[in-house]
């Protein structure tokens, strides 16, 4: 069995998958552990993206699409519905186990080795702290692989990059602990992202309702971390939530997860490794959304490290470049949502109420997400200081 | 501290808020390093589905 790559990946999410397809497609050997017994499962995910987003780095493929959205429809503390205009958003519920175990297919045709069931517990390191390789738990044997590269892309545990000691510990404030179930029988109206706002629901968070195929859908929720305490979990709040409004409903799957809802880890390379994706909290804060930047953040690391082994000499200058083009490209949105969100989530259930009647009073083509932001201005004009001032930082 | 194993989902949440990155997934469940857990309680608080507990050793 071979024991040396040009690149070695930890984990088989959407950003280690599209890192293997990309080092794969470009002539360099690489392996990729993953931990789980199956790609793609257990999802750990609401399963939305944009169209836009995601075919940005990928066509679709038919079986990738578990249902179409064309909208959003908010869900006020008050239980009315506010429906936005309908164009305003093409977005796919993916089924993300499907889609991930085809982008390894994709990428093993290519010549990636993969390995299942593959615990990587820890880095190999020369003298002067680079990455020799990793150490790999599989059913009970200890194994060893070598790189002359290592991605990182474990997800919001994001452990590899402790051994490199860049601190990925969030704080309770910066994580959704989030519970979904996949139900059948759940009767939804429109085919539109159902998004229930207001600490009724879910304190520092938002309950979510996505159409599946076949009457199911994803009813999931997060809370913020601050907000977790002893006596109720966000399985809890699901509970009550799901009891309250899909009586009906049969609970085919649970699923839980954390999902980082920060700015991005700096650094995002260190010596000879490279973080990706959730790992790297690369994560929207007000929205939770993260795929399509874990596939971003993975066909960019792809390319790195295959331009880093042609060029070893100039790896640093390379990685250094790839931290900076995801700042560019999204890092620095995401501080720019993260100071909004605690101006949106400071909103009190009355607020939400109010601003969401004035939206009412508008007919539907006229609801887009500016309208929306100006309304809440109109009620609250505190609210644009607020914002302005997350903006600027004054 | 003991982590009930029937609840837990393995989704690594109380791993990503653990500040002394004493927490980790083996195969089926997660582990503590007593070694170096200071037993704060954040990954208790944290668990989505109140899979951890603290109890007392004995």
């Amino acid at each position: 069995m071979k024991t040396k790559w040009d690149v070695i990946i930890v984990g088989g999410g959407p950003g280690g998958l599209f890192a293997a397809w990309q080092i794969a497609r470009s002539g360099k050997s690489v392996l990729l552990c993953e931990r789980k017994r199956e790609m793609g499962v257990p999802v750990r995910c609401g399963e939305a993206v944009g169209h836009e987003d995601f075919t940005g780095y990928i066509p679709i493929e038919d079986r990738w699409i578990s249902a179409r959205t064309q909208t959003f429809i908010l869900v006020l503390p008050n239980g009315k519905e506010v429906k936005l205009k309908s164009d305003i958003y093409t977005g796919y519920i993916l089924n993300r186990d499907l889609f991930e175990y085809d982008m390894a297919v994709k990428a093993g045709n290519k010549g990636a080795d993969i390995v299942m069931k593959s615990n990587v517990v820890d880095l190999i390191k020369d003298d002067e702290g680079n990455i020799k390789g990793v150490r790999s738990l599989e059913m009970g044997n200890e194994k060893a692989y070598y790189a002359s590269v290592v991605i990182a892309a474990d997800g919001v545990e994001s452990r590899i990059a402790r051994k490199m000691d860049i601190n990925t510990a969030l704080k309770p404030e910066d994580i959704e602990p989030c519970v979904q179930a996949t139900v059948s029988n759940a009767n939804l109206k429109d085919n539109a992202l159902y998004l229930y706002i207001g600490t009724c629901y879910a304190p520092g968070g938002y309950a979510w309702v996505f159409p599946k195929a076949n009457n199911c859908a994803n009813i999931g929720l997060g809370i913020n971390g601050k907000y977790a305490d002893h006596e109720k979990h966000s399985k809890d709040y699901l509970d009550e939530f799901i009891d309250n409004f899909f009586p009906q409903a049969s609970v085919q799957k649970y699923i839980s997860g954390g999902v980082p809802v920060t700015t991005n880890l700096s650094p995002l390379a260190k010596k000879n490794m490279l973080i990706v994706g959730d790992a790297g909290r690369m994560v929207n804060p007000l929205n939770g959304g993260g795929i399509t930047h874990a596939m971003d953040s993975g066909i960019r690391a792809g390319k790195a490290a295959v331009e880093a082994c042609d060029k070893p000499e100039k790896m640093e200058k390379i990685f250094s470049k790839y931290e900076r083009d995801i700042q560019k490209a999204f890092g620095k949105v995401h501080e720019s949502q993260y100071r909004i969100k605690d101006v949106v989530y400071k909103l009190s259930d009355e607020e939400y109420n109010h601003i969401g009647e004035d939206i009412l009073k508008l007919p539907v083509e006229k609801r887009t997400f500016l309208k929306v932001f100006s309304e809440v201005v109109k009620s609250k004009p505190q609210f644009l200081v607020d914002v302005l001032r997350a903006y600027t930082g004054i | 501290m003991i982590i009930s194993l029937n609840h837990c989902d393995q989704c690594g949440t109380c791993i990503a808020v653990c500040p002394v990155d004493a927490l980790m997934l083996t195969e089926f469940k997660v582990e503590v390093d007593r070694d170096s857990c200071t037993e704060c309680g954040i990954c208790v608080k944290i668990c989505p589905i109140a899979a951890l507990e603290v109890k007392d050793e004995d």
